[in-house]
């Protein structure tokens, strides 16, 4: 920029010195002077060569100063670029990282092929005391009950419950020494056909409502079992076809069981109605020899709808029935229909009940119409959300059970109770049966207190 | 005559229960078969079923708060290993009636989370 300026300067100095020299005008000017002028004029020239010069080298130098810095321009943007790509990189290595953690497991499995093979066992033990109207009270009962499960494959299964109980012993006119019953509850070989059914095969829990297949110990939240139960067997020796259906997503499910078992017989092989025998019959007799005591094995099923809302918010429906000849003559039948619900409102609340109704064709007193209900409603105190452990502990539980036998028993009973869970499978019960019949074995109250243990 | 009534109601009784366990398995082999997405209206259905199951699709957790705590309190997935919640599974399919998919979805929720093979 200064050179500019100074030839600027210089240029109208030259102007005017050349316009002198060239003037006729002009006062006459001596030959030093001329010369001196000239020398002057040709250094004035030579200067401005060099500004021209110089100013080109500047241009040149200002050329690559702007090529240099378009360059880094260009560097700075590639960086520019490459940090971006690399942020991009970190926040998608980020993104996965983060999705991985939610789909990825707290502890994964370990690959490697799964073991084919896998006994477990799982079941339940109780100690009960009671005090009955009439009785000194006493510690009352120790049950243990396993459940040994076999994997043979992955869709074959061997599972057989066993109850082992002490009482005391019969000898003599007083109760001496003690007995150790040991019960096989049920024992089944399943073959998972498909995914729609499974057969079952055994001494089968038989599905005549769902209270025999769910009647575990700690499972029940009132210590024995329902009056009407005594209507139906709980097992049965026999074939069965089951499985579970599911309606598209919703997650409902239509469930279903179709079996063929011995049934129930007759003691003393006679129709009579006092006769009857609903948890015999096994297929061995007596002698070792083997057959059903009757001709005939009866046939029966169920059928149940699971409706959820959401988890902890579902309604399940079922009706089941059974039917066959009991006596030994296999001409008297005994039938029966099972209708069964439950219902939970939330994870604190809970209601369920069944209607059982039997005919029993009979020699002595033509056909006995049994029947009988029951229902059942339980609430979890951590509804109240009080923030108090003890309290937050406690199920509020209430049944009412009711019974008629169809010629000389009629009963119904009211037991108010509570389970506090010290554990998740360690349960604390306490109840106290209101009965009224015209029976005296059922027209006593009870107070109960089980400690039961899910295993 | 009363042996050959015997004979005859054995005769009727085990025949029903022959058709009815053909009938079931007949059944639920056409579900199976029903399953297979082969032609375009399965194509479509099952299109509409995948879009049904991403509005209302319950997780293995959902399931088996579902099933399992309609009968007993939550059991936790540490207190077994994978095997042996494997064959627990096979026993509460049969016993509580539970779909084989939501079973299997419990079992591997139950497994991812039991942290023993």
């Amino acid at each position: 920029m200064k050179n500019r300026l100074h030839v600027l300067a210089v240029l109208p100095a030259i102007c005017g010195l050349s316009a002198c020299l060239t003037s006729p005008a002009v006062a006459a000017v001596s030959d030093d002077e001329f010369n001196a002028l000239k020398d002057l004029v040709n250094k004035q020239g030579q200067r401005l060569d060099q500004l021209e010069k110089a100013h080109e080298q500047d241009q040149k130098t200002i050329d690559q100063d702007k090529q240099v810095h378009e360059q880094d321009q260009k560097e700075i943007q590639n960086l520019k670029q490459r940090v971006d790509d690399t942020q991009k990189t970190a926040t998608d290595a980020q993104q996965k990282a983060e999705a991985a953690a939610q789909v990825q497991p707290i502890h994964p499995i370990p690959e490697g092929p799964a073991a084919t093979h896998n006994f477990t066992m799982v079941g339940d033990a109780e100690v009960q005391f009671g005090k009955t109207d009439g009785s000194h009270s006493a510690f009352v009962f120790a049950d243990f009950a396993p459940i040994f499960l076999f994997r043979a494959r992955d869709n074959i299964l061997f599972e057989a419950g066993f109850d082992v109980t002490l009482q005391n012993g019969t000898t003599g006119s007083h109760d001496s020494g003690t007995e150790t019953a040991v019960d096989l509850s049920f024992a089944t070989l399943d073959y998972l056909i498909n995914d729609y059914v499974t057969f079952v095969g055994g001494d089968m829990l038989l599905p005549l409502g769902t209270y025999s297949e769910r009647t575990a110990g700690w499972l029940n939240k009132v210590p024995d079992d329902p009056l009407p139960r005594s209507l139906v067997p709980g097992s049965g020796i026999g074939a069965q076809l089951r499985g579970s259906v599911p309606l598209g997503t919703s997650g409902q499910s239509i469930a279903y069981s179709i079996y063929g078992a011995n049934g129930p017989s007759s003691s003393d092989g006679s129709a009579n109605h006092d006769q009857i025998d609903l948890g015999g019959n096994v297929g061995i007799k007596s002698d070792g020899s083997s057959g059903n005591l009757h001709g005939s094995p009866s046939g029966g099923g169920r059928i149940g709808w699971f409706y959820p809302l959401k988890p902890h918010y579902d309604l399940e429906l079922g009706i089941s029935g059974q039917t066959g000849p009991w006596n030994d003559a296999d001409n008297r039948l005994w039938s029966s229909v099972v209708f069964d619900g439950a219902l939970h409102l939330g994870p604190n609340i809970e209601v369920k009940g069944e209607y059982i109704y039997d005919w029993v064709q009979t020699d002595d007193v033509g056909t006995l119409n049994q029947h009988g209900w029951w229902i059942q409603a339980g609430y979890k105190l951590a509804g109240l959300s009080l923030e108090l452990p003890l309290i937050n502990n406690i199920e509020l539980v209430a049944r009412y059970d009711e019974l008629n036998d169809g010629f000389s028993t009629k009963a119904h009973r009211f037991t108010p109770g509570f389970i506090y869970y010290i554990t998740n499978t360690l349960l604390f019960e306490g109840d106290y049966e209101f009965a009224e019949s015209n029976n005296p074995d059922f027209d006593h109250n009870q107070l109960i207190f089980q400690l039961s243990y899910g295993f | 005559m009363n042996r050959l009534s015997s004979l005859k109601s054995q005769w009727r009784a085990g025949f029903a229960l022959a058709a009815t366990a053909a009938a079931i398995y007949a059944a639920s082999l056409a579900g199976l078969t029903a399953a297979d997405p082969s032609s375009e209206k399965d194509v479509k259905t099952e299109k509409q079923t995948e879009k049904k199951a991403e509005k209302k699709k319950f997780s293995g957790a959902d399931l088996y708060a579902m099933h399992c705590n309609r009968c007993h309190p939550e059991r936790y997935a540490t207190e077994r290993t994978a095997a042996q919640w494997k064959t627990i599974m096979l026993h509460m399919r049969v016993r509580a009636n539970i779909p084989a998919e939501q079973a299997k979805a419990i079992l591997k929720y139950l497994q991812e989370d039991s942290g023993r093979p």
